[in-house]
C-alpha cells in the first residue's frame, strides 16, 4: 500500500515538472524568438530555410536602430508619458484614496461605484470623444494631452490600489498625531505615507507600466513623428512592402526589458492589492 | 470649534476633488462627446453638423457587417476569458505547489503580463508567417513537420490565432489572482479535510474553490472588460481583414472613425459598446457592494 502511494506521488511530481516546465518554454518562446531575430541579417530572416539561432550574431543591429530611427527621442517621450501620468495619478489618488480609506461621507458609497465603472470605458471605446475634447483644449498631437489621459484612466486603479493599503493600516497613529495638534494633511504626509510606503511603490509602478505600455490613444492622438512614443514608434520598421523585423525586435527589446524587471518586481505586492481592493470595493 | 463645522462637511469632497476633475475632463467629458456624436450627423471633417436622433444606430445596425462584427466580438471575449480563467486557473494550483525554482518560473510567468500588447503581438504575427515564420522553423527542425506549414489559411485561422495570442496574455492576470486567493487559505482546512478522508477533488471543489471565487469572480469581470476592449492584438496582426472577418468592435469603430470619416456611425457602435459592457459591470457593483455589506 505504501509503496504504490509513494510510486503514485513520485509520478505526480514528474508530470507537474513536466507542466512546470512546458509552461515556462511556451512563456519564454516569443522573447527567444525577439532576441534571436534582433541578431539576425534581413537576407537570414527572409531566407527559405529558416535558422533558430543567427549564423552569426549581429549585434550591430542593437546599435543600428537608434541611428536608423529616433529612437531616443521615442524613449524620452514614453518616459515622460509615463513618468509624467504616474505623478498626476498619484497625487490626485493619494487624497482621494485617503478620504475614501479613513472618512465617512455621504455619496461614498456613490463614488466608489463610479470609480469601478470607470474601468468599463477603456480609452478605444471613447476614441471619437477623447479626439474631441483634445481637439478643444489644443492637445491632439500633443505630449501633455497623453499624459492627462493616461492620468485619468489609470485613477481609478491608483485609488483603488491606494484605499486598500491606507485601510490595511491602522489609524490609531494619525489619530494620535491630530490629537498632539498635527492637522489632517500633515498627518498624512508624516505619518501614513511613510508606512503607506511599500503599497503607493506599487501603484506607482504598475500606473507607470501601463502609460508606459499604451497603444492606441498615442496612436490616434500623435502624428508628428519626433512626438511618439516607443510602442508607435517602433512600428517605423513595419514598412509598407517589407518588415525590418530584426530592427523591429531589437528595438522591442529595448522597450520590453526595464518594464519586465519592474514588473516581476511588484508581482507580489500588486495582485493581493488588486483582488483585497476588488473584493472590499 | 463652531465655525469649523460647515468646512468639516464638505471636507471629504475637497479631498476627492482632484480626482474628480482629473475624471470628469478627461473620462466623463469624451463619454459625453461619444453619446452626442452618435446622435449627430456627422460630416466627413469630423464637425457635427444638427441632430439626426438613432439614424447612425440604424445606419451601422442595417448591415450584415455589423452582425459579423458583433459575432466576433462575443466569439473573442467568451473564448480568451473562458479558457484562460480555466487554465490560469490550473496553472495557479500548480504553482502553489513546493518545487525547485517556483521563484524564478512565477517571475517568468508574469513575463507576457507585462508586456506591450502591441509588441507581443508584433512577434506573434511573426512566429506564425507561412512562409518565414519561426514556428515552421521550429518545428521543422524538431522533424515534426517536412515543410512549411500554412498556419493562417483563412481569416476564421487567423482569429484562432489572436484567441490563442489574447489567451496567451491573459493567464498571468487569472493566474496571479488565484495564488494570492490560495496563498490567504489557512492549511488547517486541508489537514482537518485530510483527517477526515477526503480526497484531492473532493478538498479541490468544498475547500479551494469556494475560498478562492472572490478572486476569481475579480478576474473574471476585468477580463472580459480588457479583452472585450482589446485593440492591439487584432490591429496588428490582421487589422480585422478582410472584410472585417476578424474585426471586432473596438477595431471596428477605430476603422469607422479614423479611415472611413464616419465618426457618427463609429459613436454609435461605442456607446452599443458601453451598453453591452454596462450588462456585465452592473453585475460585478451587485456582487462587489454586497460584499461590502458582508464585512
Amino acid at each position: 500500500m505504501k509503496k504504490s502511494r509513494d510510486s503514485k506521488s513520485i509520478l505526480l511530481r514528474v508530470l507537474l515538472y513536466l507542466f512546470v516546465i512546458l509552461v515556462v518554454l511556451v512563456t519564454l518562446y516569443p522573447y527567444f524568438v525577439m532576441f534571436t531575430t534582433a541578431a539576425k541579417s534581413r537576407a537570414e530572416i527572409y531566407a527559405t530555410k529558416g535558422t533558430l539561432l543567427p549564423l552569426n550574431w549581429l549585434w550591430q543591429n542593437f546599435k543600428d536602430i537608434w541611428t536608423l530611427a529616433p529612437l531616443s527621442r521615442y524613449f524620452l517621450n514614453s518616459l515622460i508619458v509615463a513618468g509624467g501620468s504616474t505623478l498626476i495619478a498619484i497625487v490626485c489618488g493619494i487624497p482621494a484614496a485617503y478620504a475614501l480609506a479613513r472618512m465617512k461621507f455621504k455619496g461614498k458609497k456613490i463614488f466608489l461605484g463610479i470609480v469601478i465603472i470607470s474601468q468599463m470605458f477603456a480609452p478605444v471605446v471613447l476614441l471619437v470623444g477623447i479626439y474631441k475634447i483634445m481637439s478643444t483644449f489644443g492637445m491632439t498631437d500633443s505630449l501633455v494631452g497623453l499624459v492627462f489621459i493616461n492620468a485619468a484612466f489609470n485613477q481609478a486603479f491608483a485609488i483603488w490600489l491606494l484605499r486598500g493599503t491606507f485601510i490595511s493600516i491602522s489609524p490609531e497613529m494619525e489619530q494620535a498625531a491630530t490629537v498632539d495638534g498635527c492637522g489632517k494633511v500633515s498627518a498624512l504626509i508624516r505619518i501614513l505615507l511613510p508606512v503607506a510606503a511599500p503599497g503607493i511603490v506599487t501603484a506607482l509602478i504598475f500606473v507607470f507600466i501601463n502609460a508606459w505600455n499604451e497603444y492606441t490613444v498615442a496612436l490616434t492622438l500623435i502624428s508628428t513623428d519626433v512626438l511618439k512614443p516607443l510602442t508607435v514608434g517602433i512600428t517605423i520598421f513595419n514598412g509598407y512592402n517589407m518588415v525590418e523585423w530584426q530592427y523591429l525586435f531589437a528595438s522591442s527589446l529595448f522597450a520590453t526589458v526595464p518594464v519586465v524587471i519592474l514588473f516581476v518586481a511588484i508581482e507580489k505586492h500588486l495582485v493581493g492589492g488588486l483582488t483585497s481592493g476588488g473584493v472590499k470595493g | 470649534m463652531k465655525k469649523k463645522k460647515p468646512l468639516a462637511a464638505v471636507e471629504p469632497y475637497l479631498w476627492l476633488l482632484p480626482s474628480i476633475l482629473l475624471m470628469t475632463i478627461f473620462i466623463l467629458f469624451p463619454i459625453f462627446e461619444v453619446f452626442r456624436t452618435s446622435m449627430s450627423e456627422v460630416s466627413k471633417a469630423g464637425l457635427i453638423k444638427g441632430f439626426c436622433g438613432f439614424d447612425n444606430f440604424a445606419k451601422v445596425l442595417k448591415g450584415s457587417t455589423f452582425k459579423l462584427v458583433l459575432k466576433n466580438t462575443l466569439v473573442w471575449t467568451i473564448a480568451v476569458v473562458v479558457i484562460s480563467t480555466v487554465f490560469g486557473f490550473i496553472l495557479a494550483l500548480v504553482l502553489n505547489n513546493k518545487f525547485r525554482f517556483r521563484k524564478a518560473v512565477r517571475a517568468i510567468v508574469v513575463f507576457p503580463w507585462a508586456t506591450s500588447l502591441i509588441i507581443q503581438a508584433g512577434v506573434w504575427k511573426f512566429i506564425i508567417d507561412k512562409d518565414y515564420g519561426a514556428l515552421n522553423t521550429l518545428l521543422m527542425k524538431i522533424g515534426l513537420i517536412s515543410s512549411p506549414v500554412n498556419w493562417t489559411p483563412t481569416p476564421e485561422a487567423y482569429f484562432a490565432w489572436e484567441i490563442f495570442v489574447g489567451i496567451f496574455v491573459t493567464v498571468p492576470f487569472v493566474t496571479f489572482c488565484v495564488l494570492s486567493g490560495l496563498q490567504s487559505i489557512d492549511n488547517s482546512y486541508y489537514e482537518a479535510a485530510t483527517v477526515d478522508g477526503a480526497n484531492y477533488w473532493q478538498k479541490l471543489f468544498k475547500i479551494t474553490l469556494p475560498l478562492v471565487k472572490s478572486s476569481l469572480t475579480v478576474s473574471t469581470v476585468l477580463n472580459i472588460i480588457y479583452v472585450f476592449n482589446s485593440f492591439p492584438i487584432i490591429w496588428t496582426i490582421t487589422k480585422g481583414d478582410p472584410a472585417s472577418r476578424t474585426d471586432t468592435l473596438v477595431t471596428y469603430l477605430y476603422k469607422l472613425a479614423f479611415y472611413k470619416g464616419k465618426s457618427g456611425e463609429a459613436a454609435a457602435v461605442s456607446v452599443i459598446g458601453f451598453l453591452i459592457l454596462c450588462a456585465c459591470a452592473s453585475v460585478y457593483m451587485v456582487l462587489s457592494l454586497r460584499k461590502e455589506d458582508e464585512d
